[in-house]
Parts: structure tokens; sequence; C-alpha cells
């Protein structure tokens, strides 16, 4: 039998690179794939979309935020259940089955013992985005030593799947396309013996004493304790799901999800999609698809109006993409994947006109409606939190230094409340200068630059009105030096 | 508006205790909870609930808990599942003194029982064995779901008009001419004919505020979970050499406890090395360990009181001031029974179960403090 092929060839901006072949084993069958590929990448690309099943009622599980965020692709990787196939690697000959619900832990593999090994740094960076990478070059550029470590197998974060040009001053990549950004940034780093980086490594803790623990998976599993006298966490976010008959089918997707496969992975994630949300991501992502070669049926927006800029409106519309304001999903029907999707108006208190549904065969239904922050490590770590709406969902309270109320963690980029790239930059900038201070590098430079670094995010970037309302929200959780210290001798709750 | 009772804090005692209330005829409560229901050590606990204890008290009033589990589950639409406690010993010390405990729980009518390490491999698939020499079974001991055990109980109290209010600090209890009269919050005068404090590791403050000096301290302690995965076993194990404990959850997760050195009345922080220990000793026993992946890692306080046992009911120098706290690491399990003593002691003056009137806190200042023989976990 011969699978479905689902990668792209030709794309107007992107070239496709693949890397060497490999063959792996899913179930009894064999897959060819390229190196760079996740596994489930690999599988997608074969036509693949059921990956597990719910554990109650054995409701099938596909492809969601393809970053390692959410537990959708769960599977057994070499015996080792509930591993999120997302974020692992194609290697040659691993044998990959599918989770039928919960996993049978009873039939794991026993573990090796995994190495364990103890290294000192001066900053410790979590996360490998572009408000971590930013930090870790800028303390590197001043002498610091540094560990990096970044949860997916590439550098990059998000960077790696935007292919629209960067707005703003040259000084943030103004002009330059995110997935360029994310290989000038990822080179740069290597250039640097003072930053030792570990990728596949996930930061599991911060422990007393200002201990980090790192699993670093792969072929030779490490668990990496990192003693560090500055860290700098910049895990990044994921994306928000939404409520509606249907909404677990394999088929329904996050925005950002699909825009993995087919632009870091050239992987075309369907045929017939309708896109939910009309921000920023909703729209570029409408034109990505056209791109990629998926029919775009319709793009949904529930308030009166677009939520992103109109010259990204202007451009999906002139290719023909009907834009539904006052419209969301209530449905989408299928067996094993998205078959249909079934689109309603909604009146100005958002309740559904009836008589207004409006049915698409669909393959593909994208959910593009924000961002939450991910701060477990923050929460973990005990720094002091608070729920933001305008940020995303619960931060950790900050100083303008972007430290938290745990002394010498600090955090930047979309962790620290939702904007974009560019703020994710300038924040790991502060972040590091900071850590830079505590660290008694720099000194007088360092401070002044950050001081111009602050002055510029807060009242000037900041100030356009397309990013007030995240400005607004980042207002609520940033205090001084003093109020901070504050909040460090309040009570345990 | 005067409330008949006002509870200070929505954790499982006080959440319980107001249903009680409300069964028995009493409408006008509040519950007042300065962060959100189940916060404290409701929501960070073991989960688990026995009998077999080594003081008279304990065990008449987790037998009578035991009862009331089973009924609040079909009431309330909550799981608990009687499926055992085994204690897994490695010494012949040890297991010299789990026969008396044995004899001790078949007095009081709890069926527990030594049990050869073969017969642990039938209680427990998969556990190796070998370093044990004996187990002791506790057939009746079981496990509930703290988050709906006590969510569920507390939307029906919504519904029934108990007013929750979270969140929202209980600052100072009132008392004039000895006489409790209300609580003062960080937001008002809250009037009540009857406090109850049922506020876990926040009993000791909010108590000295009218000066009851209620001898509590707390411990801080540290738990993990792994994620979930098919059920591998149903008993909650103890491992007693180490003093830690594992639990596969109604939901699925591997809960464990393990013992760390710490000092009273610290705000805990997650320590590695509770890591290591925790997967230290259960790797010993489960081949399968090492490949679960641990999710979350918490810290919490027993509240523990001089003789590890609960302080419940009235104080003598404060009229129309109860108590509900103390549990000394066990107060999900006990919840339902102390609740039940507390609200009739309150409604008709007597808590019901006799030895609950052994628990007040006047016991302290008396001397006659309750002796028991193991804390578990």
């Amino acid at each position: 039998m011969v699978l479905p092929d689902y990668r792209i060839y030709e794309h107007p901006i992107l070239d496709f690179k693949r890397g060497r072949r490999v063959k792996f084993y899913y179930r009894d069958k064999v897959i060819e794939a390229y190196e760079g590929e996740s596994i489930l990448a690999a599988l997608y690309a074969v036509g693949y979309r059921v990956f597990n099943r719910s554990p109650k009622l054995g409701l099938p599980r596909g492809a969601y935020c393809m970053i390692g965020k959410c537990s959708s692709c769960l599977s057994v990787v070499d015996g080792v259940p509930n591993t999120r196939i997302c974020v692992e690697p194609v290697r040659e000959g691993i044998h990959v089955e599918p989770q039928e619900g919960l996993a049978d832990i009873r039939r794991a593999r026993r573990q090796e013992n995994v190495e364990t090994i103890r290294v000192e740094t001066d900053l410790l960076v979590v996360g490998g985005g572009p408000a971590g990478l930013k930090a870790a070059l800028v303390a590197a550029e001043h002498g610091a030593d540094v560990v990096l470590v970044n949860d997916h197998f590439v550098l990059g974060g998000q960077l790696v799947k935007q292919t629209h040009k960067f707005f703003g001053s040259r000084d943030y990549f103004g002009g330059t396309r995110g997935f360029r950004i994310a290989e000038m940034l990822s080179k740069k780093i290597k250039e640097y013996n003072n930053i030792r980086v570990y990728t596949n490594g996930f930061a599991y803790g911060y422990f007393k004493g200002g201990v980090v623990g790192v699993a670093v998976h792969g072929e030779h599993p490490l668990n990496l304790l990192v003693k560090a006298k500055t860290v700098i966490a910049a895990p990044g976010a994921a994306e928000k799901g939404l409520d509606f008959e249907g909404n677990y089918l394999p088929g329904v997707m996050g925005a950002g999800g699909a825009q993995t496969l087919m632009n870091q992975y050239g992987v075309r994630p369907g045929d017939k999609a309708v896109v939910i949300g009309s921000g920023n991501v909703g729209l570029i992502i409408a034109y990505q698809l056209l791109q990629a070669g998926v029919k775009v049926e319709a793009l949904a927006e529930i308030l009166p109006r677009i939520g992103g800029w109109f010259v990204h409106a202007a451009k999906i519309r002139r290719l023909g993409v009907k834009i539904l304001t006052r419209h969301s999903i209530v449905r989408a029907i299928g067996t094993e994947r998205v078959e249909k999707a079934v689109l309603q108006a909604y009146d100005e208190h958002f309740h559904p006109i009836p008589g207004t549904e409006k049915e698409f065969g669909v393959d593909l239904v994208l959910i593009s409606i924000g961002l939450q922050p991910d701060t477990k490590f923050f929460a973990q770590a005990g720094a002091v939190m608070k729920w933001v709406p305008e940020a995303g969902g619960l931060v950790p309270i900050r100083t303008w230094g972007q430290e938290t109320s745990v002394e010498n963690l600090f955090v930047a980029g979309d962790a620290s409340g939702i904007e974009e790239a560019t703020t994710a930059f300038i924040e790991g900038e502060i972040a590091a200068l900071s850590a830079l201070l505590k660290l008694g590098i720099g000194g007088k430079e360092v401070e002044e630059r950050r001081g111009k670094l602050i002055d510029f995010l807060w009242n000037e970037y900041r100030m356009a009105p397309v990013v007030r309302r995240a400005r607004e929200g980042k207002l609520k959780v940033t205090v001084s030096e003093e109020e901070m210290e504050k909040i460090r001798i309040g009570e345990y709750t | 508006m005067r409330y008949d009772v006002a509870v200070i804090g929505a954790g499982i005692n006080g959440v319980y205790t107001a249903l009680e209330l409300l069964d028995r005829g009493i409408e006008k409560i509040a519950i007042i909870e300065k962060n959100y229901p189940g916060s404290g050590g409701t929501f960070r606990c073991a989960t688990g609930i026995r009998a077999s204890f080594t003081s008279r008290e304990h065990v008449v009033l987790m037998k009578r808990s035991i009862e009331k589990w089973k009924e609040l589950s079909n009431r309330f639409g909550f799981p608990f599942v009687q499926g055992g406690y085994v204690w897994l010993l490695s010494r012949e010390e040890h297991l010299r003194n789990f026969k008396e405990y044995v004899r001790f729980h078949h007095s009081l009518g709890v069926p527990t029982r030594i049990v050869d390490p073969d017969e642990i491999k039938e209680l427990v698939p998969t556990i190796k064995t070998d370093t044990l020499v004996a187990g002791v079974h506790d057939p009746i001991a079981g496990k509930s779901n703290p988050f709906t055990a006590l969510l569920n109980v507390l939307e029906y109290l919504k519904k029934s008009g108990v007013e929750v209010r979270y969140p929202e600090k209980a600052e100072k209890i009132i008392v004039e001419n000895r006489e409790a009269k209300g609580v003062l919050t960080e937001k008002e005068r809250v009037e009540a004919e009857t406090i109850l404090v049922a506020a876990g590791y926040g009993s000791r403050d909010i108590l000295s505020t009218c000066g009851v000096d209620a001898p509590i301290n707390n411990l801080p302690k540290h738990a993990l979970i792994t994620e979930k995965y098919r059920e591998v076993f149903k008993p909650l194990l103890v491992d007693w050499e180490t003093a830690s404990y594992m639990v596969q959850t109604v939901s699925g997760g591997f809960l464990i406890g393990a013992e760390l050195e710490e000092e009273y009345n610290r705000p805990p922080m997650n320590r590695i090395e509770f890591l290591y220990t925790a997967v230290r000793i259960w790797s010993k026993y489960f081949d399968w360990f090492p490949s679960t992946h641990i999710i979350r890692y918490w810290t919490g306080y027993y509240v523990m009181t001089p003789d590890h046992h609960p302080i419940l009911g009235p104080v003598k120098d404060v009229e129309s001031l109860y108590v509900s706290t103390g549990f000394s690491g066990h107060g999900f399990m006990i919840a339902p029974a102390a609740s039940e003593a507390v609200a009739e002691w309150i409604v008709r003056g007597k808590p019901g179960i006799r030895e609950a009137e052994n628990l007040t806190i006047d016991r302290f200042k008396e001397g006659r403090l309750i002796h028991e023989i193991a804390v578990f976990g």
C-alpha cells in the first residue's frame, strides 16, 4: 500500500532542505522520514491523524499544539509511554506505538540508570525562543558563563515557523523573516564557547538553593543539575482551546500547530480549512495556508470587527478568503477526524442566532483565539503570580528589571504576558542586563543600557495603539524593587 | 446580616461541618476563606482513608468516617474506592510491633491482617518483595478524590444558601464578655451566633486573636504525583522503613510522600532531594517506576498537635467558639466524622461519638493528652 504524501515540495518563500533519510517503525509499518523532523510531523506527512484515544470514551486524539505544550499526541516511543511525539525527533530504527488512552506502565521498558551531571554557571537560560536566545547572547557578550536549555530539539522557539518579515527597528530584526532570525541567532549562540547548549532538555523544576533540574532526552539521556547564580526563564506560551461540539476531533488544531507543520516541517496540515479568530495570527495563518496549498473556506471572527491589522486582512480577502465577522464555530462533525465544520452567526450578546448555520466540508479547523503564558516553572518555583486577562492569564509579578519574587529568577517573553517576538527580544535583553548586574559584571555601562532599554520599551515601543492593551496588562504585574521586597515577605498561602 | 454559624476556613472540615449543620436545620451559615476552597491541606492531601490507627479515639472516629465516606460519595457523586492499605515491613522488629497493632485493631472491629510476601504480590501486582519480611493489610481502608469530594459538596451548599466568602481573610475573632460575637475580616465585621475555626495551618494565628492558645505547629511536608496511567494496584502503600507512602489516585497518577527533615512553621520550599528520595524508595519496589513522568511536586503542612490528635469542639474559656483543627496529617480522612461530631456539638451540645469528647482543646491544659503509637507518612 502506498502511503499518502503531505510533504510540501514547492513553496513561494520556503525551501525545505530535508535532512538525511531515516526509517523507523510505527506499529508494524516502516515509516520513511527525514532527519530533523519530529515523529509526529513524519507520521502526519504520510497521512496518520489519530495518535491516541481518550481514556474513558475512546475518542480519537490528534495533533493539537505541535510544540510539546498539550498532551494530545502522547505515544509509546521505544517502550516509554506518555512521550510527546511532537517534540521527539525521528531517529533511525526507533519503535513508535500509538497509545490507547491511559498507558499501561507495567509494560514500560525499564529506564537505564540515567547519568546525573552537576554544572555550575553564572546564568541559566530556560527556553531558546526569542527572549531566551537574546538573553543568552547579551550575557555571553559580557563574558558571563551561560547554560541554555531548550525543550525542543531545535533552537528558535516559535520563530522557526514565522515566515513573515518583522516590523520595526533593525536593532530587533525589522525587515527579516522570523525563521531567518532563528537561524542567525542559533548560529551566533554556537560561536560563543561560554554558552553551553542542551536541546531536548526539559527544565523540570526550580529547587531550594537555586538548583534547576533538567531532563535531557534523546539517545543519551541526562539528568542535568544546574546550580546557577541567576536564572532567566522564557518558556513561552501555549495556544488556548475553544469549547464547541466535536472540538476533540483530529483536524481541530491550534493555528500555531498547523503553522509548525507547514512552515517548520513542510507538511501540509490538510486540504480545506476554516480558521477561527481574526487576530494577526489567524490572518497570517490563513495566508500561509494558501501558500502551503490549503484551501481556506472561511475565517470566522465572533466580534463585529477584525482583530488583526488591516493589511493582513486585505491580503487574504484579495485571495478570495471569506471573512465572516460576528461568526464562530458551533460544531465539528466527523468520526475519526473532522469532515465538516458548522459556523453560525452570533448577536451582540454573543448568543448564536438560530437558522444561520453554515456548513463547510473541511478537514481542518484552526483555532486562533489567543495564547496563554506557560508559567508552570514559575509557579513551581514559588513565584508570586497574578491573574491578568490582558496578559493572557496567570503571570509572575516582576520588577522593571524582569526579576520575579523568587530572588535571581527572571522572566522574559510570552511567559511574562503575551506580546510578540520584538518585545520578547527586549525583555530577554533587560533580564540579561539585570542578571549581569546581580553577578557584578559590567557595572555602570550595563546599568545605563538597561535604563535606556526599559525606557524605550515602556515609553516608546509599547505606546503604539496596537500594543496598548498588552502594556496595560504588564503594568499590573510590574513593580518597583521596594514593592517586590514587600511581596517577598508576604505570608505563605 | 447575622449568621447562625460563621466557619473560618473552606477546607474539607469547614465545608463538611457546614453540610452537617445544614442537614440539622441550621440555614444561615457563612464560610470565610482567605484563599480559595481546598487551598490549604485538602487539595494537597494524599487522598487515603483508613481506620487502622493506634488510639481508641482515632479508630472509633475513622470507622465512623469510612461509613460516612460511603454515604457522602453516593449522595454527592464523587469516588470512594475501598482499595485498602498495605504496610510494607522490612524488619522483624516492625513486624512484632504491628502484630500488637493488629490485635488492637481487632479489639475495635478493624479487620487488619498480617500478610506474607506472596499475599502482598497478590494485593499489589508487579511489586518486588525481596526486601520484605511481611506486610499488613487493612481491607476496609480506601481513597477518594479531594477535589470532587470538596467541590461537589460546596456547590450543594451554595445552592442551599450557604454563603461562601472568598478570598476574604478573617483577621480577628470578636469576643465580648467571654463570648464569641463574630469575625472581623479584611472587609467587614461578620456577626454570628457561633464561630467555628477550621482554618488548618492558619488556626493558631486566628485563635490567638481572641486569646486562645492552641498548641499547633505546622510541619512542612512534600508530595509529588506522576502523570496518569492505567490502574496497576488499588491499595495505598506505606513503606514503613522510610515512612514513605505511594498511592495510585482514583484519577490514575501515582502520588508519593516521603520524609524530609523539616523545621516547624517554616514556609516549605521544593527540594530536589525529595524527588531523589521518593524515586529511590519506590524504584526498589517497582521496575516500571523510573519510566513514569512526575508532573507535579508540591508542599504543604501537617498541622500538628502535641499528641497528634485533632482539636475538636467547644473552647471552655470562650462561649460560642468551636474548633476543628490540628488533624496532624489526617484531616481529609477524618473530615466526615469530625464534622458530624462538631455539628452535633454545636446543635445539641454533645458530639454524638463519645470519644470526640476527649479531643477538646482543654486537654492540653488539663494534661489529658492522647497517646498514639504511630503517625504514618
